[in-house]
C-alpha cells in the first residue's frame, strides 16, 4: 500500500514539475521582451548611479532598490542559524567542543592565529567596500565565519564567546530594522535612502547602502560563526 | 616597469611548472609535498611581485597576500606532512626519523 502510494506521489509530481518547466506558453520568446518597460532596465540605467552613489551597480541593486528583500534573507539566515542552535545548542556553561584528533603545535596554533588577523582584515575590507567593488556582506561575514572556523580546527583549546555573537548578532539585526525605520521618518517609505548619496567611488558615499552593508556583514558574521560553535561543541551538552 | 613585470610573471609560471612537474615525478609523497609546496610558494611571489610592477596602485594588497600566503603555505605543508606521518603512511626509506629518535608518541607533539 505505502509504495502504491509512493509511486502516486510521485507520479503527481513529475505531471506537476513537467508542466511547471513547460514554460512556453507563459514566457515570450528569447529576444521579445521590450526591455524598456520592465523595471531592471530602469535598474541598470546608467544615469541612475549618481541617484544612488553606490558603484557597485549588485550592491545598489540588492541594498538599495531590494533593501526590504535582503532583510527577508537575513531573516532566513537567522531562522536557519536559530534551527541549529535548537538542535544542537544545550546548556552553555556545561559544554565542552569536541576533542581534535590530533594534537595541534606549536607552529600551527601560532601560525593559524597571525593568519586570523589577516582574515578579519580582508574580510572587513570587503565588508566596508561593498558598494565599490564586488563583495560585501554575505561573502564578508562568511569570511568572518571561516575565520573564527580555522581557530577552531587549528586550536584545541579555543573557544568562542558564543554571548558576544548573539549580542552583535541582534544589535546589527536591530540596527538594521531601525535604519528601515529612520528612512520612514526622514524620507516616505521603509529603508528609502535618506543619506546625500555623495560621488560615486568615494568611501563615504551612497547613503546608508554602506551602514546598511557593514550591518549585514557583521550580522551574517556572527550567526555562520554561531552555526560553526553549534556545530563543534554539539553532543557534550546534557 | 612592464618589461620587469614580464620576467618576474615568466619566472613564476617556470617555479609552478616545476612545482606540477615534481608533484607528478618525485618519488614518495614527503618529496611530492615539498615540490607542491616549496616551488609554489616561490611561484605566488614571484607572479605578485610582476603584479605589483605592472601596477603600483596594489602594492599594498600584494604585500598582504605575500605575507599571508608566506605564513599560510608552510604551515600547511607542515601540517600536511605531519598528518601523513601520523597516519603511518611513511615511506620505507626514510634516512633519518626525528620524531620516533626522541621517542614522541605521535599524538603528544610538542615541536
Amino acid at each position: 500500500m505505502k509504495n502504491i502510494l509512493g509511486l502516486f506521489v510521485a507520479l503527481l509530481l513529475g505531471v506537476f514539475i513537467i508542466l511547471a518547466l513547460d514554460t512556453s506558453a507563459s514566457f515570450p520568446e528569447f529576444g521579445d521582451i521590450d526591455l524598456t518597460e520592465r523595471v531592471s532596465d530602469e535598474y541598470l540605467d546608467g544615469n541612475n548611479i549618481d541617484d544612488v552613489g553606490s558603484a557597485n551597480i549588485v550592491t545598489a541593486i540588492v541594498v538599495g532598490y531590494r533593501g526590504f528583500d535582503t532583510l527577508g534573507e537575513v531573516t532566513v539566515l537567522f531562522i536557519s542559524a536559530l534551527g541549529v542552535a535548537l538542535v544542537f545548542g544545550g546548556v552553555p556553561n556545561k559544554q565542552n567542543r569536541l576533542d581534535l584528533k590530533f594534537k595541534p603545535n606549536f607552529m600551527l596554533k601560532t601560525g593559524s592565529k597571525i593568519i586570523f588577523g589577516f582574515i578579519l582584515v580582508t574580510s572587513l575590507y570587503i565588508i566596508f567596500h561593498g558598494h565599490l567593488s564586488p563583495g560585501g556582506g554575505f561573502p564578508g561575514g562568511a569570511m568572518i565565519a571561516s575565520a573564527i572556523l580555522l581557530l577552531y580546527l587549528s586550536d584545541d583549546k579555543f573557544r568562542s564567546n558564543v554571548k558576544g555573537f548573539k549580542l552583535l548578532e541582534g544589535i546589527a539585526g536591530s540596527l538594521f530594522v531601525i535604519i528601515g525605520l529612520l528612512g520612514l521618518v526622514f524620507a516616505t517609505y521603509f529603508l528609502q535612502n535618506f543619506l546625500p548619496a555623495g560621488t560615486v567611488g568615494e568611501i563615504l558615499s551612497a547613503g546608508i547602502i554602506p551602514i546598511i552593508y557593514v550591518l549585514i556583514g557583521l550580522k551574517v558574521g556572527s550567526e555562520i560563526s554561531g552555526i560553526v560553535d553549534n556545530f563543534l561543541t554539539e553532543g557534550e551538552s546534557v | 616597469m612592464e618589461i620587469v613585470s614580464y620576467i618576474f610573471l615568466i619566472i613564476g609560471g617556470l617555479f609552478f611548472l616545476l612545482g606540477g612537474l615534481g608533484v607528478l615525478r618525485m618519488p614518495d609523497t614527503f618529496n611530492r609535498i615539498q615540490a607542491g609546496t616549496k616551488a609554489t610558494t616561490l611561484g605566488v611571489f614571484s607572479t605578485l611581485i610582476g603584479v605589483a610592477f605592472a601596477n603600483p596602485d596594489w602594492i599594498a594588497k600584494v604585500i598582504v597576500i605575500i605575507v599571508f600566503v608566506a605564513i599560510s603555505n608552510p604551515i600547511g605543508s607542515s601540517a600536511i606532512a605531519k598528518a601523513i606521518y601520523n597516519s603511518k603512511n611513511v615511506p620505507g626509506n626514510l634516512v633519518i626519523d626525528e620524531l620516533k629518535e626522541r621517542g614522541e608518541d605521535n599524538d603528544n607533539d610538542v615541536v
